[in-house]
């Protein structure tokens, strides 16, 4: 039978959103234990630390310590933690380009001049 | 069926001229939608006689699955030159077979792990990311469509270049551009001679949204100089093109078409000028092409049913 008290399980990107914002409702450095109560008790203690430990792997909050245990700060907002996430993506395939049809494509030395010029003559135009 | 089993893989050739004069003739819409009907057409034809060839030089293979009725002299004088060419499908289709798969596989992989990378940001359709590469993409995903644009390239662009730059992007998505896209990518895989035809597509659906984008904003020099910025800020990646063959790359020509007048909307260019003409080799191209492998396949379904012993 199913533990119905049991919560949900949740994406590994949910939880690390979660935690962030949590921490970045904090007036300054904020404890693990700050953060669990902060989300309810949903969360196990070591469950936040994981997540924590995780989220300064990837450069999202820093640490200080702050007596026997770290203060937590925030490095940037979740969609800082989105834009490295998508960096990750687009810089491990190759051919993106095939899925997510690009703003622009790469130029050339010539095909730079020619665009130059190009804007240059639009820019002329609209002046004059 | 004779060698109009070959007709097939040869017949894209067919689509080469109009794979070239479309991007400045046609309506971008037009020739997106045309180039890419007659590319999956061709392809799916190109496929199909593939695997009927295949079907011949598997029979030969000691060992084979298939019943032994299928490798008799009458099977085989239906497919010229059965010795070489049906062992020589064998690869050709597992080819086609192993990188459509490969590709259809890394474009769902993508959109999953963009997604998943935005997935906690509030659901909204424009997902801008704090980022010092600019960049800017239509991400698909049905009602999850996301436009996603970097603060770096928001910056390098005034409000009305950014609005030309959302509205390109919507275009994108609206149309389901990908969809084309990755049908022209499948084509190319299936029959290398579809490649110029990928090209092209992936060309006019640039300008599909240009165009698009153009009309939204009103102001056509807006979608050109937000293209040529952001071009010139993200130049850090250089196309690989032969240095001889250096024809203006496409974003040169995107933006001088923008500031030139907007192009006029036809269903089917008139016939007696080039791209007509071309208009109509691609057609009657695909026509033959069709046939060619109805043919084939009946032929070889009724030559192969007299083959198996019941």
């Amino acid at each position: 039978m199913r533990d119905d008290r049991r919560p949900r399980r949740r994406g590994q990107g949910e939880l690390e959103a979660l935690v962030l914002s949590a921490l970045r409702e904090a007036d300054g450095p904020a404890t693990a234990g700050w953060v669990q109560e902060r989300l309810g008790g949903d969360l196990a203690y070591t469950t936040v630390i994981t997540i924590l430990t995780r989220l300064l792997e990837k450069g999202a909050v820093s640490r200080e310590r702050a007596g026997r245990s770290f203060a937590w700060t925030p490095a940037s907002d979740q969609a800082g933690l989105a834009a490295r996430k998508m960096r990750k993506v687009l810089d491990a395939e190759s051919d993106r380009e095939a899925v997510l049809a690009s703003f622009v494509t790469g130029l050339d030395p010539d095909d730079e001049r020619l665009l130059r010029a190009l804007l240059g003559h639009a820019r002329a135009a609209e002046d004059g | 069926m004779g060698v109009f089993v070959f007709l097939p893989l040869v017949l894209p050739l067919t689509a080469w001229p109009i794979a070239r004069l479309a991007e400045q003739h046609l309506h971008p819409r037009t020739a997106t939608r045309l180039l890419t009907a007659v590319a999956a057409v061709m392809a799916l034809c190109s496929t199909v006689c593939l695997a009927l060839v295949m079907v011949v030089g598997t029979a030969q293979l000691p060992g084979n699955p298939l019943p032994d009725g299928w490798s008799d002299p009458e099977v085989r004088a239906a497919v010229p030159y059965d010795e070489v060419v049906g062992k020589a499908a064998i690869p050709a289709l597992c080819a086609v077979v192993a990188a459509s798969a490969r590709t259809l596989w890394r474009h769902g992989r993508v959109r999953r792990r963009a997604h998943r990378a935005l997935a906690g940001l509030p659901g909204t359709g424009v997902a801008v990311l704090p980022d010092d590469v600019p960049y800017a993409y239509a991400l698909p995903g049905g009602r999850r469509d996301r436009v996603v644009v970097s603060t770096a390239l928001l910056d390098c662009l005034e409000p009305g270049e950014r609005r030309a730059l959302f509205a390109h992007e919507r275009a994108h998505l609206a149309a389901r551009h990908h969809r084309y896209l990755l049908a022209v990518r499948l084509a190319a895989l299936a029959n290398p001679f579809l490649r110029p035809l990928r090209t092209a597509v992936s060309y006019t659906a640039e300008r599909w949204a240009d165009e698009a984008a153009a009309r939204a904003v009103g102001d056509r020099r807006a979608v050109a100089t937000a293209i040529g910025k952001a071009a010139l800020v993200s130049r850090g990646t250089p196309v690989a093109t032969l240095a001889g063959l250096a024809a203006p790359g496409p974003v040169p020509r995107r933006v001088a078409a923008l500031l030139g007048p907007a192009p006029a909307v036809r269903t089917w260019p008139p016939a007696f000028t080039s791209v007509g003409l071309a208009a109509w080799a691609a057609a009657a191209g695909t026509a033959v092409s069709a046939m060619s492998s109805a043919n084939a396949a009946v032929t070889m379904f009724l030559i192969l049913r007299a083959a198996t012993p019941f």
